[in-house]
């Protein structure tokens, strides 16, 4: 597919953007947003996403054609991988999901588009009215494609201008999805901008926080600290850090009648953007106490993850990714050698997949592209003291639980600072009313203005 | 069952007089895979945990090789406890355990043989001077920038250094480099410096041995008291890697520019050697392998002596990367007879012809926290 000039990111390679594009770029968002965001209500944009979303999920659409159409010894993700990801995640948008995330965040449908009162606020006599910032800049991650689908479906919430900085390398999903806004409704995508340069760019950078009124950043720690100390102290800044997240298995569904679905939500998890989100688990906790053993367990989600890896193949990664799988699988075989506590299951002749199982029950960061510990714990109190260095980063649970255990397992992981508790199977799944690392996500790019009106 | 490995040896001592395998390497090196499974535990129990049967080895190319980590965590070796009288440690990064390879009266003789053997063969040849074997004919003053034998019991390099210097010389190696209270191994530069004088003016050619970090030491040493050597003709220099988190970075090439600039030699009288603590043999770098050009211009690669032979692996695919594709450096090294014959290196490396060029480490990829390994 061959995208028109439109975005900044749609400029060839060797164009040099400098500080006054950005600038300009931003004050003609500002200037559209007027004209086309501001007007609009709250329905009319949920209509228009909703329209977008159309576009990606069509078997026959070019846009998801144009998605999956990578070259397949090149670096990143399989086009079956590609396909499903994006399936999965574009068939969420829908009016109702949209229609709840609003209210879940702001307590009202139409809250956006002028005062109104909720319940609560009828019996005080309020009434309130939020508003989003000017000029949203997003700086991304860039490992996922969607992250940052669903910053730009916040933006337009809002209806906030937004101008996205993209990781170097990592715009193609992000302005294919551009595009397809614009096809859908050019004035929305006049409201938005996409650029792509290396993180710490400090002019470039300066250009934009000079602009904006609100940051959303996500990344690795040390980025977030960098941004932090440049973006400016009137500007709200909005920060997503390093995350990590793990599946638990309880021991009541390792057994014949659940065992089967529970691996397979523990390989889909695996296997899902090849491990590499925040979402995706570093570790399978199995109980111990089941009748499946944690050890079995780890042998059964190695033949899962084999043949996964038929359908929904992992992408080629770069040599060093590969380096680190294979010395750390090597690493896995001494321990195995020395110690009954170890084991390890690799697809053969590649770095497909790994799954390492281990006794000791210690929280393990994976070095990702489907390589996933499984440790054995007998109880979940054994499993949260022993991720005490993780507390606080700890993002998604992916649980496989019955009966009344599964509210209690949720509540013993919410008390102890998870901020998410899925299904095992789709915590790469989240929903569009997830709140990302535990905050309202349209709660905190907005500002209210209360009306406390006179009694009549 | 060390009968087996202690046979073996007995075979392999002729090899390094002779400089040259008799038999062929393959079969040498299976006959010493088997060996090594039925005499090491510790090896098997490796082989199994990594899912492999030894019936598949039919090639010397599929013998499991273990990683250096595990000399770290494992004691491989199949020399008894009682036997076990010397040790040798890797560099290491500061902070990290150590590797461990274990010797004893058995094991080295063989390693004497075979690290005299291969610089015999490998050193001189790697910078050619006027002696039969390249050596000079009037014999060399061994001269390094290390710590003295005595002070480093556990580096194997000083241990190399030591065995080269005392043939040599019966004097033996001259050290001019200390420990540090903190460990460190540095230089007095005074002593080092007026060494080198006088050395240089009974005109007699010398080696300078010493790591990467040594050299750098000398030349910003030498740089800052301003003064540039001249050593005599037919000297060499013999730089091994190995500066890892200790020293400011230099580019290869800058510090052999350096190196041949403070010491008045040319660029080829400086060789590279590759050596672990891991293993029993050496490579030494040659101006080898017509076709290609190293990124400094200077085409040479590491090339070992016939009883040890490189493979390139494919991270990817674990099995042998082509000509020219970057992989991960394995070794197998039949002087390694009590120890592990194969080991797999993070080192990055391609293959040129018979040659090696090295690339540097891959990223150090140990789990957090693993240091505490069940034994």
């Amino acid at each position: 597919m061959n995208l028109p000039n439109y975005f900044l990111a749609d400029l060839p390679p060797d164009a040099v953007l400098r500080p006054e594009m950005v600038a300009e770029a931003c004050q003609t968002l500002k200037r559209n947003r007027e004209r086309y965001l501001l007007p609009r209500s709250t329905d009319s944009v949920i209509q228009a996403l909703v329209e977008v979303a159309r576009l990606w999920v069509n078997p026959n659409s070019p846009w998801r054609a144009a998605a999956v159409a990578v070259d397949r010894s090149a670096p990143g993700f399989s086009p079956e991988m590609l396909g499903a990801g994006l399936d999965a995640y574009f068939r969420q948008w829908t009016p109702r999901a949209l229609g709840s995330l609003v209210v879940q965040d702001l307590g009202h449908a139409q809250r956006l588009d002028r005062f109104v009162s909720n319940d609560a606020e009828m019996v005080q006599g309020t009434s309130a009215f939020v508003r989003g910032p000017d000029l949203l800049a997003h700086v991304t991650a860039g490992s996922l494609p969607t992250p940052v689908m669903t910053s730009i479906l916040h933006g337009l919430l809002v209806r906030s201008a937004q101008f996205v900085k993209c990781a170097s390398g990592t715009s193609r999903l992000s302005r294919l999805f551009a595009h397809s806004l614009r096809e859908v409704e050019p004035k929305l995508a006049a409201c938005l901008e996409l650029a792509e340069w290396a993180g710490g760019e400090s002019t470039l950078e300066a250009a934009l926080f000079g602009e904006a009124d609100c940051v959303v950043a996500s990344g690795t720690d040390r980025t977030m600290e960098a941004l932090r100390r440049v973006v400016p102290r009137r500007v709200r800044f909005l920060e997503h850090g390093h995350r990590v997240s793990a599946g638990y298995v309880a021991r009541e569904v390792l057994g014949p009648y659940d065992e089967v679905r529970v691996l397979q939500a523990a390989a889909a998890d695996v296997a899902a953007w090849d491990q590499l989100g925040c979402l995706s688990p570093h570790v399978i906790y199995v109980e111990t106490g089941g009748l499946l053993p944690p050890e079995t367990f780890a042998a059964r989600l190695a033949e899962e993850l084999g043949q996964l890896e038929a359908k929904l193949p992992r992408g080629p990664v770069s040599a060093e990714t590969a380096s680190a799988i294979f010395q750390r699988r090597d690493f896995y075989r001494v321990r195995a050698a020395a110690s009954d506590g170890t084991r390890l299951w690799a697809s053969p002749e590649s770095t497909a997949w790994t799954v390492v199982y281990e006794a000791d029950a210690q929280f393990q960061f994976s070095c990702l592209n489907r390589f996933i510990y499984v440790k054995a714990v007998d109880t979940l109190e054994d499993c949260l003291r022993l991720a005490e260095p993780i507390r606080g980063q700890w993002s998604t649970v992916g649980l496989a639980a019955a009966g009344l255990r599964v509210d209690e397992l949720a509540q013993q992981f919410a008390s102890w600072g998870v901020t998410r508790v899925c299904p095992l199977g789709r915590m790469q799944q989240p929903p569009l009313t997830w709140r990302h690392d535990g905050r309202p996500v349209l709660g905190d790019l907005v500002t209210w203005t209360n009306h406390e009106r006179p009694p009549e | 069952m060390s009968d087996l490995l202690a046979s073996f040896a007995e075979r392999l001592l002729p090899v390094f007089r002779e400089q040259c395998l008799w038999t062929s390497f393959s079969e040498l090196a299976l006959e010493l895979f088997d060996a090594q499974r039925r005499s090491n535990a510790t090896y098997r129990r490796f082989i199994e945990a990594s899912g492999r049967s030894s019936a598949e080895v039919h090639r010397w190319e599929d013998i499991p090789a273990v990683p250096t980590v595990a000399f770290k965590e494992l004691d491989l070796t199949a020399l008894p406890v009682s036997e076990r009288t010397r040790v040798f440690h890797s560099s290491g990064t500061t902070g990290h355990r150590p590797s461990r390879h274990y010797h004893g009266a058995r094991s080295l003789p063989i390693y004497e043989a075979s690290l005299k053997a291969g610089f015999d063969l490998g050193f001189w040849r790697g910078a050619k001077a006027d002696g039969e074997n390249g050596a000079p004919v009037g014999g060399w003053v061994p001269l390094s920038l290390t710590p003295p034998a005595a002070v480093v019991p556990h580096s194997s390099l000083v241990h190399m250094v030591d065995g080269l210097g005392s043939r040599q010389d019966r004097l033996g190696t001259r050290y001019l480099g200390r420990l540090s209270s903190e460990g460190r191994w540095e230089l007095d530069l005074e002593t080092t410096t007026s060494t080198l004088v006088e050395t240089a003016r009974s005109g007699r050619p010398m080696v300078v041995f010493g790591t990467a970090f040594n050299f750098v030491h000398l030349v910003e040493g030498l740089d800052r008291m301003g003064i540039g050597l001249q050593l005599p003709a037919g000297s060499r220099v013999m730089e091994t890697g190995g500066y890892k988190g200790r020293s400011r970075e230099w580019e290869k090439r800058e510090l052999r520019l350096a190196i041949a600039r403070c010491l008045g030699l040319e660029p080829g009288q400086i060789v590279g050697e590759y050596g672990m603590s891991e293993l029993s043999s050496q490579a030494y770098e040659q101006p080898v392998v017509s076709g290609w050009k190293a990124a400094d211009g200077v085409s040479r690669g590491f090339v070992f002596p016939p009883w040890a032979r490189p493979l390139v692996i494919s991270p990817e695919t674990g099995t042998v990367a082509g000509e020219g594709e970057v992989g991960l450096l394995r070794i197998l090294d039949l002087a390694n007879v009590w120890s592990v014959m194969a080991v797999q290196t993070e080192d990055r490396a391609v293959q040129r012809g018979g040659a090696i060029e090295l690339l540097g480490r891959a990223s150090v990829a140990e789990p957090r926290g693993c240091s505490l390994m069940a034994a």
